[in-house]
């Protein structure tokens, strides 16, 4: 059963993650009074990449797009998606936690795993030896320290709130009382505000930026490469909108009721993205290390004193 | 017995290295290395072998006693491994330098005096080995002369206002029990005041905090590490260091004992709550500093002294699990940050000792071995899952969060991520980006290098998927100072609020890397190019000036540098300048003229003269 899971959870990661790029593409598209590409076009744009030839600049450049895929693929299988062990006999179609390795190490585990795929990318885009890799990745490591220092006020919020470093613990808790967005209201406020930046989406897609620094970590990189490198944003949209609903919408009682919350968060965070224009890092910086934190460290003091 | 034959092989080497220079210096290469050698094999017999001696009766009415515990065969060990591994390293590095037998000698003398204080059972020869070690520290950080001389002064000084405050705690607690055998002290200690308990660790801890390097006390520090050479950079920043760790685990834990400690204080004033805070401080400050420093020994210096503070954190939080996970990131640190210290002497070796990261850059073409080296080595400072650096910081922040006290959790984790840009500019500057024109002929690394490398990266994965095997020594380390024992497995950790099972990641990775890996490999190969054929987006580019790494993280150093000045170093600094300017005054007083000598007299009589006529005290 537990291979299943293994198997079955990053296919969900993966289809969910790349309709979820397609559907961004339409609805951007909408907003700006276009009528956009099909739904499917990531598909056809990684099928059509896959099939093209790529420059290389070595066993590093090439490892570092695997390792990166990989270290998000390895994420998915640590969070639950969906499934419940605690109210299953008030939903008819719920069914057990789908999450084949939560039991390995928890939420402490996640936040570390999540470095994978960012370290991949900057190990292979600093192999490439294209200056504008490196400046896009020097912007994506401040960008990352910027958003988690709230992130990490959230997760240990959420954490000593529940006294619990096991993911389903947390999600269990919630379904059997209050979600998470109403027993810890500041530090889920605060995550919304830092969810583009963790997605790398706009006003904080200036590691990327295509018309400063030639996208930045991929200037070099085209065929299979890109086209993973295209997978690996689709898996890690999922697991960081996972991540949210988990956190603080209760997860869900089955896959399906999961999918739907991550959409709802992932339509409020695409029209923030299809709005804004791209902020300066310093004030990335500046907006993270102000609003969210504050906000994430108000909720931490009042987890801590009402303990 | 068995301490004994450690400590006159391991001093008996150091004899018989310097004399064997006089004869040979090949001679003196191979004894080196084969006494360091020996005493892996000699220590790692006496696992289990525990036992006391008395090696000198009634010295100043005291027995010098040494013993092998638990605890001390778990530092031994470490001691003498990293210290083989860079006295590998140093056939090559050293080659051809001067006062080799001199370099020899104190590399062996320094271990030896380490293996000397941990396997001390009493307090005066603790204190006769940590004498010696502070000495021969001194010797060799200012082995180079010239501002190293200032870095060893530096040193010595503070190490010695350490020594002094130490020597008073041993001295007062001969005068109250009148015996300095630890074994016996751990049971007249039980009914010893608060008070007391409070004063002997403040004198003690002062003492090792210095050599730890805690927060206020770690200025001399960085200078000692860019200024000493690098192997010895290694057994510096991997294990002297950690004698501190070893010293504040035996007072607090094998001395005091662990109820005393959790009870010392109340409220605000809670000992251990305060100590861990100290380490969270030490965490943060150091690391944030550690991002703006270009030189790459300085910078891997302030880390040394940040990673300090997770050890702190988990040592002085007195949990069972916190300990552990203090005394296992102690060794794990000291495999990672040695690892990193004999790549960045790599380097060194090959570029004509360069290290200013703003000058390299590109070198993983020409070092393979150094880059793989420095990558695993980054990686287990960062604490990714599969380096045994994740193991103990996942044990420590778990104590934290279910101990409720998430605000030094989140200190802990800052920390981490301040580490993540600050190596991350490491890896790059010296390996990644591109290769300039003048290292393009650079070779790879010599052998003697490349075995230490690869032993320390061997070690940071092995104990990072299989962290059973250090844990269980470790089991036994806190059996013996009364803690409960862990659950543990082979792979991890076993609770039920929350387990590890770093054998389930690592096949989770492996596979995940294999077919991703084989889906890459459907499509078509990539053509190899050179590192010029890059994308500009159509703007000329001049060759070899097309390299992002100075100021790596320019909008970040704007915003913190002026938070992060190194107040502590500029008041050592003060202090020392008003010393400096009490002295000169007193100074003026001897002239060197006899006449004024003459003028002092008259004046001094004529005062005796004026006190007798007035007072008539005579």
């Amino acid at each position: 059963m537990r291979i299943i899971h293994v198997v079955v959870s990053p296919l969900i990661a993966l289809t969910v993650g790349v309709l979820f790029l397609g559907l961004s593409r339409k609805i951007i598209a909408r907003v700006h009074r276009r009528y956009g590409p099909p739904i499917y076009q990531p598909v056809i744009d990684v099928v059509r990449m896959m099939s093209q030839r790529s420059i290389s600049h070595g066993a590093l450049f090439e490892l570092g797009v695997v390792l990166s895929l990989a270290g998000s693929f390895v994420t998915v299988l640590f969070i639950p998606l969906g499934g419940t062990e605690v109210s299953r006999e008030l939903h008819p179609l719920a069914h057990g936690v789908l999450c084949p390795l939560c039991g390995s190490g928890g939420l402490l585990v996640v936040i570390y795993l999540m470095l994978f795929s960012p370290l991949g990318l900057a190990l292979g885009a600093g192999a490439s030896a294209n200056p504008n890799a490196s400046i896009g990745v020097s912007r994506k490591m401040l960008l990352a320290l910027a958003y988690e220092v709230p992130f990490l006020l959230v997760i240990l919020a959420v954490m000593s709130h529940y006294g619990t470093i096991s993911f389903t613990e947390v999600v269990a808790r919630q379904q059997q009382g209050n979600w998470g967005v109403l027993s810890v209201p500041l530090s889920a406020a605060a995550a919304f505000l830092i969810l583009p930046a963790m997605l790398g989406i706009r006003p904080f897609d200036m590691a990327t930026a295509p018309q400063e620094i030639a996208s930045g970590p991929l200037a070099e990189y085209g065929g299979p490469y890109l086209a993973l490198i295209a997978v690996q944003k689709a898996v890690h949209l999922f697991v960081v909108i996972s991540l949210f609903v988990d956190l603080f919408l209760g997860g869900g009682v089955n896959i399906i009721t999961f999918l739907l919350k991550m959409l709802a968060v992932f339509l409020a965070a695409e029209m923030i993205n299809a709005v804004l224009p791209r902020f300066k890092i310093e004030d990335a910086v500046k907006f993270c290390w102000k609003w969210p934190t504050a906000l994430a460290f108000l909720q931490m003091i009042i987890t801590v004193v009402s303990k | 017995m068995l301490p004994a034959i450690i400590l006159v092989i391991a001093f008996g080497g150091t004899g018989l290295v310097y004399l064997a220079g006089r004869v040979h210096p090949r001679l003196r290469d191979v004894l080196a290395v084969l006494s360091s050698l020996v005493l892996v094999g000699v220590i790692s017999y006496g696992y289990g072998r525990w036992g006391q001696l008395t090696w000198f009766s009634k010295f100043l009415g005291v027995d010098l006693s040494l013993r092998l515990n638990a605890l001390g065969w778990f530092f031994s060990i470490y001691i003498a491994l990293i210290n083989a591994c860079s006295m590998v390293f140093s056939l090559s590095y050293m080659e051809g330098k001067e006062r080799l037998d001199f370099y020899y000698s104190m590399m062996l003398l320094v271990s030896a005096s380490m293996l000397g204080v941990v396997l001390s059972g009493d307090f005066l020869s603790f204190y006769i080995f940590w004498e010696i070690m502070s000495w021969s520290t001194y010797l060799l950080i200012s082995y180079k002369r010239g501002l190293a001389l200032h870095a060893g002064m530096k040193y010595i000084v503070m190490s010695l206002v350490g020594s002094c405050v130490m020597l008073v705690g041993i001295l007062s607690l001969h005068a109250q029990y009148g015996t300095l055998e630890i074994v016996e002290l751990r049971g007249l200690l039980a009914g010893a005041s608060g008070g007391y308990i409070a004063f002997l660790l403040l004198a003690m801890g002062i003492a090792f905090g210095i050599k730890f390097a805690i927060l206020p006390l770690h200025t001399w520090m960085p200078d000692a590490h860019s200024e000493a050479v690098s192997p010895f950079s290694a057994v510096l920043s991997g294990v002297l260091v950690r004698m501190g760790m070893y010293g504040f685990l035996l007072i607090m834990y094998s001395l005091v004992g662990i109820k005393t400690i959790l009870e010392l204080g109340r409220g605000a004033w809670d000992f251990h709550l305060l100590f861990s805070w100290l380490g969270a401080l030490t965490i943060v400050i150091p690391t944030f500093i550690a991002l703006l420093q270009d030189d790459a020994k300085r910078l891997l210096a302030w880390h040394g002294i940040g990673q300090g503070g997770y050890m702190i954190i988990g040592m002085a939080f007195g949990t069972s699990l916190g300990v552990a996970g203090g005394i296992f990131h102690t060794i794990n640190h000291g495999s990672y940050i040695a690892l990193l210290f004999l790549v960045v002497g790599a380097v060194e070796y090959r570029t004509g000792g360069v290290r200013d990261l703003n000058r390299l850059g590109g070198l993983m073409q020409r070092m393979p071995v150094a880059f793989l080296g420095c990558l695993v080595g980054i990686m287990g400072l960062i604490g990714i899952p599969l380096t045994n650096g994740f193991v103990s910081k996942w044990v420590i922040y778990k104590t934290l969060i279910m101990e409720g006290r998430p605000f030094l959790a989140f200190m802990a984790f800052v920390g981490t991520w301040g580490t993540v840009l600050s190596v991350y500019k490491l890896l790059h500057n010296m390996f990644l980006g591109q290769l300039p024109q003048e290292y393009s002929k650079v070779e790879r690394s010599p052998l003697s290098m490349q075995i230490p490398i690869l032993f320390f990266c061997l070690v940071i994965f092995v104990f990072g998927i299989l962290p059973g095997i250090p844990l269980r020594v470790i089991q036994g380390v806190q059996r013996e100072m009364g803690f409960e024992p862990l659950e543990l497995t082979l792979w991890g950790v076993a609770s039920d609020t929350g387990a590890l099972n770093m054998l389930n990641i690592c096949l989770a990775l492996g596979i995940a890397f294999a077919v991703v890996f084989l889906v890459m490999r459907l499509g078509p190969k990539g053509r190899k190019v050179s590192q010029d054929d890059s994308y500009a987006a159509g703007s000329y580019v001049p060759a070899d000036r097309y390299q992002h790494s100075v100021e790596f993280y320019n909008p970040l150093y704007r915003m913190i540098s002026p938070y992060l000045k190194d107040r502590a170093d500029q008041f050592c600094y003060w202090i020392a300048d008003r010393i400096g300017g009490l002295s000169d005054s007193t100074r003026r007083i001897y002239t060197g003229y006899a006449g004024t000598y003459v003028l002092y007299i008259v004046a001094f009589l004529a005062f005796l003269i004026f006190v007798q006529l007035v007072w008539k005290t005579w």
